[in-house]
């Protein structure tokens, strides 16, 4: 064996290639073929299906008319990675940098969720967020919340639940990238004098913070002028407080890699989400997922279904492209290489 | 209680049926069936045409292959591959049943059939249960064996009356009716006093608290009703009013969510006050909210049901016979109705039920009474083009 690997050394590299690979070519490449094919069918279950070029016309067709729910898929996603990016940075910060003793303890409470089954982690937040459950019960119990008042189906429980269901996928990268950062960079910034990072960090904060909850406000059909007032002031403070000179410099350009894997890990699977949408939304907070499952199941049109999976693909390799343009996989390479 | 979680209950915990989405992208339909004796038997095709054919007293297979829902059998506690009622059936006949739970969704087992059928050839399975509406295609289409009537004595004898005359097969010749199932009001009479009107439905009262399913024909039944129709002769024009008047109660956001079985659950915590029920499922839920009730509203409620069919060049088409006889005598199908707490289609069951749970036997979700029955209708069968059109429809109505 020795003298086989020694004597075809180009081989190596292939062999350990291999079984990953050939598990790719069985459980990608061959469905998602299967699946292209699929939706030049036309033809119902009934009568069986037939192959014809012909039928490109499914997928203009799909988009104009589900091209609401694609639309919504993309604003939910965008609003849940933002979220889990508000939420699991200073949380990862915390763990890698004062986590201390309690480091592995904490990691694996992030993780803890995962003992337990998606399905089941949607359903709980139906109990959790219910009209008469803990949060709100004794909210109007109190007389603060109109006894009408409810946040399951509705657009914030659908968003809510994406952002939770997901949130560990942007966390653990972050701590990662954050973890890695040798400490004496930052005291070395602190030598070289940087301190509280004013008027910047009150600006940043207050730009971030009021185009974040601006966006949030539009997809929750809330006061968009009023988000946009309250995220500015809340960043601003935020800002002022917490960002320093070191961070913005030294902290924060080295944890990009992480930040930008946590945005995918988040993003990508948040638009073809369906499971949220079903259990936590209304008629009106249907996303594409929701769609390619009935066409699917219900409806029993393979191809609708499958070219819609298939314009879900490419609007997701097209985001993915522009945003390694923009915060660019090499440029966060070359982030770390300083 | 033994019984956890039903069927439909099940289904709904399929919102991961989303792999069930991946597994009919992944083949074909009509490749990878799941067939347990695989074998597309050439030899049969020619030598057989399949018809009444003059063959001496024919005999019993050492195999039958039955495709089932999941969870739709009595069930050992202690061991779920164990049935006590497929024991008493080999006991009796030495015949192994290879039961499996492979039927997750209508139109996916469809699927996996439709090729062999096509083509003419055994599809691996003596008997399969599939939805009313599933059974009506198959029968359209020729590709069920016609039960032999003479090979039985239970049934249809002891079928309920109520189920006689299905428009799809009004002689019972290819079907026979596995569990049944009604679909009506569930509410929280501790909030809403009793309900009997569809109407209720439409009540700005409960907006944001009511739930509809979202199986086409439940939730069209009773728009059906509330405009006087009903859902045994509707008409495209008639169905195209049914969905404009659900479309309001949507619009004005009186519907909450348009739900599979999860609605049990919001009524249970109170999330939701009214919502269009399965019969079986409020049975379960009073447990944990005594004030829950299921009533048929006077405009009618749906009645649908899942058929034993025995596919076209079934090998062990006697055997398949010989075994929707046996579960038609009271006491086997009072054995399976204690365990799956549905709709019992077998008269004499609700005596025989009486020696396991007395209880059971008064029990009006489980053996409904002549005046319940009156109510509910089965949803007309459709024409593949009507069904491709209302549930396209509908689908545009639930948003998806």
């Amino acid at each position: 064996m020795g003298t086989f690997l020694t004597r075809h050394r180009g081989m190596v590299p292939y062999l350990l290639l291999a079984p990953g690979l050939l598990w790719l070519a069985a459980f990608y490449v061959y469905p998602a073929f299967q699946m292209f094919i699929s939706s030049f069918w036309s033809g119902t279950l009934e009568t069986g299906f037939r192959f014809s070029l012909e039928n490109w016309r499914t997928y203009p067709a799909a988009l104009e008319r589900y091209g609401e729910q694609f639309g919504r898929s993309i604003l939910y996603a965008l609003a849940a990675t933002i979220l889990t990016f508000l939420i699991a940075y200073p949380l990862a910060y915390t763990i890698a940098f004062r986590g201390g003793r309690a480091k592995n303890l904490l990691l694996f409470l992030v993780v803890a969720p995962f003992f337990t089954s998606f399905l089941l982690r949607t359903f709980a937040w139906k109990i959790i967020l219910g009209d008469d459950g803990v949060v709100l019960g004794p909210l109007k119990d109190l007389g603060l919340l109109d006894p009408g008042f409810r946040l399951l189906a509705t657009p914030i429980a659908v968003v809510s639940g994406i952002t939770y269901n997901f949130l560990p996928f942007m966390t653990l990268p972050i701590y990662v990238s954050l973890e890695k950062i040798d400490r004496r960079l930052v005291e070395a910034a602190q030598d070289l004098y940087a301190g509280p990072w004013r008027p910047g960090g009150t600006i940043v904060g207050a730009v971030v913070g009021g185009g974040l909850f601006g966006l949030l406000g539009a997809i929750f059909a809330f006061d968009v002028l009023l988000m946009v007032g309250l995220g500015a002031t809340a960043g601003a403070v935020v800002g002022t407080g917490f960002l320093s000179e070191s961070f913005a410099r030294v902290t924060f350009p080295l944890s990009l890699p992480g930040v930008f894997a946590g945005t995918l890990l988040v993003m990508i699977p948040a638009l073809g989400d369906y499971v949220n949408a079903a259990l936590l939304g209304n008629p009106s907070t249907t996303m594409i997922g929701n769609v390619i499952q009935t066409r699917f199941l219900v409806n029993a049109d393979y191809p609708t279904a499958s070219a819609l999976s298939f314009i879900l693909m490419a609007a997701i390799l097209v985001v993915v492209t522009v945003y390694a343009r923009l915060l660019g996989t090499e440029n966060a390479s070359a982030v770390r290489g300083i | 209680m033994h019984e956890i979680i039903s069927r439909r209950r099940f289904l709904a915990g399929t919102g991961l049926a989303g792999f069930g989405a991946f597994l009919a992208a992944c083949g074909s339909p009509g490749t990878g069936s799941p067939s347990p004796s695989a074998e597309a038997s050439p030899s049969a095709a020619p030598s057989a045409p399949a018809s009444a054919e003059p063959t001496p007293a024919p005999s019993l297979s050492s195999v039958l292959n039955f495709a089932n829902w999941p969870l739709y059998i009595d069930t050992d506690e202690n061991d779920p591959t164990k049935h006590k009622t497929l024991e008493d059936f080999k006991a009796e006949y030495g015949v192994t049943v290879n039961y499996a739970e492979v039927v997750n969704d209508n139109n996916e087992f469809f699927g996996t059939i439709r090729a062999p059928l096509e083509a003419g050839q055994d599809t691996g399975w003596d008997i399969i249960v599939l939805t009313q509406w599933m059974a009506a295609r198959l029968v359209r289409l020729g590709w069920l064996e016609k039960l032999d009537h003479s090979h039985m004595t239970n049934f249809p004898a002891n079928l309920e009356d109520a189920y006689r005359g299905a428009d799809f097969d009004p002689n019972n010749d290819y079907h026979a009716i596995w569990q049944a199932g009604m679909t009506g009001l569930g509410y929280d009479s501790a909030v809403t006093g009793e309900l009997t009107s569809v109407d209720a439905l439409w009540d700005e009262k409960w907006k944001g608290r009511v739930t509809y399913l979202s199986e086409m024909r439940d939730a069209v039944t009773f728009a059906l009703g509330r405009l006087g129709y009903k859902n045994s002769t509707v008409t495209r024009e008639q169905f195209d009013e049914a969905i404009a008047e659900l479309k309001k109660a949507v619009d004005a956001g009186i519907v909450r969510a348009f739900t599979g079985n999860e609605y049990a659950e919001d009524l249970v915590s109170g999330n939701v006050v009214l919502a269009m029920a399965w019969s079986g499922d409020i049975i379960q839920k009073q447990l944990e909210r005594e004030t829950l009730r299921f009533s048929i509203p006077d405009e009618g409620g749906n009645l649908w049901y899942d058929c034993m069919l025995i596919p076209k060049g079934a090998k062990n088409k006697y055997t398949a016979e010989v075994f929707i006889d046996f579960v038609y005598r009271p006491e086997i199908a009072a054995q399976i109705e204690a365990w799956v707490n549905y709709i019992c289609p077998v008269k004499g069951a609700q005596e025989a039920i009486k020696a396991i749970d007395e209880e059971l036997a008064t029990n009006e979700l489980i053996f409904p009474t002549e005046a319940t029955y009156s109510k509910v209708s089965a949803f007309k069968s459709l024409t593949e083009e009507e069904e491709r059109y209302f549930d396209d429809q509908f689908a545009t109505l639930i948003g998806a």
